[in-house]
């Protein structure tokens, strides 16, 4: 039961991992600006302001489609948590504080 | 960024600025389209009778019923960002004492004209000519105002029916002189601002060409010797708001 809940915590909130982040900020802010632009080209090239609602309105769509599901290419570099304590106090394995 | 809740807010932040960007951006565009409208307005007829404001009142008014000739050109008004055209024609009269009272101004005449792109509205309409007998193809082709017409902006009426009787404050409009039928618009956009009437040119836009004509309003009939039928007015399509089909 307890298994099944983690799964459906993990799908829910889809967390990815920090150059995912940096990946998922990088393309909504790409991917949104360049759907703006083109919708304005677009609907300007046509003549038509119909062109630009539904070249903006597809854009936003397929940036969420992108940027919101927890696709693995936003978990390619997992973060590598600390061991477990064993026993009181000492940590099995060392630190590296500021790469020293 | 971490979770799919942080993500879609982000995202549709983001989107909501890029939607108020490209919206200026093409209310901005419009000024780029060149702009080059001309008109021809002639008077056909003017009357001036008694009559009341409505039917229970006592006071009686002189009403003038102006018919008029209309040939515009407008089809360069209509941009990308255009959805539709509010086209109106006032009869603009001076005061008793020009110099401390403005001129009246009265609308005679109005029509909304859609974009070809404007999703067609019950509203949106330019008077149909009703006739009897049906217009031949060439009649059609040639002196027929849009919606009949190929494109939005071309407007040909002949011998036009005013939609409003006008009438002063003072209760008396005959015999005014100096006055003037002007034609005006109002482009109303999808995004951006609403432009009246330029008669200056500004950049690209062009001022009206024509589109004015002085007349004088003549002295007032004797109801005996107007036919009621001479006074009717053009009903448009908005009669029908509100009420079912």
């Amino acid at each position: 039961m307890d298994e099944l809940l983690e799964q459906a915590r993990s799908i829910y909130e889809g967390e990815i991992d920090f150059h995912g982040q940096s990946l998922a900020e990088t393309l909504s802010t790409a991917l949104l600006s360049l759907s703006g632009v083109l919708a304005f080209i677009v609907g300007f090239l046509t003549q038509n302001i119909w062109q630009t609602l539904y070249v903006g309105l597809g854009g936003t769509a397929l940036t969420f489609l992108v940027v919101v599901p927890p696709w693995p290419f936003f978990n390619q570099h997992p973060l590598p948590w600390l061991p477990a304590r064993t026993g009181r106090g000492a940590l099995a394995g060392s630190i590296t504080v500021e790469g020293s | 960024m971490h979770s799919s809740l942080v993500r879609v807010q982000n995202v549709f932040g983001f989107f909501t600025s890029v939607a108020f960007t490209v919206a200026a951006v093409i209310a901005v565009s419009v000024l780029l389209s060149p702009q080059h409208p001309s008109a021809s307005l002639e008077l056909r007829n003017v009357q001036v009778v008694k009559g009341r404001p409505h039917y229970y009142s006592t006071k009686r008014e002189e009403y003038a019923h102006i018919k008029f000739d209309l040939d515009a050109d407008l089809t360069s008004l209509f941009k990308w960002n255009t959805k539709q055209i509010f086209l109106y024609i006032t009869a603009s009269y001076p005061s008793s004492s020009p110099s401390t009272i403005p001129s009246s101004e009265a609308v005679i005449w109005d029509a909304i004209i859609p974009s070809d792109f404007a999703r067609s509205h019950a509203n949106t309409y330019l008077h149909p000519t009703t006739s009897k007998t049906k217009p031949s193809k060439k009649s059609k082709q040639k002196g027929k105002p849009y919606p009949e017409g190929a494109s939005p902006g071309i407007v040909r009426l002949s011998n036009q029916k005013p939609k409003y009787q006008i009438t002063d404050v003072s209760g008396k409009i005959a015999e005014r002189t100096n006055a003037t039928l002007n034609l005006h618009w109002n482009i109303q956009p999808w995004v951006g601002a609403l432009v009246w009437t330029n008669t200056k040119t500004y950049g690209r836009w062009e001022g009206l060409k024509g589109g004015v004509s002085g007349f004088e309003f003549p002295a007032l009939k004797g109801s005996e010797t107007v036919k009621k039928e001479e006074l009717r007015t053009e009903t448009g399509g908005e009669r029908n708001r509100g009420s079912p089909a």
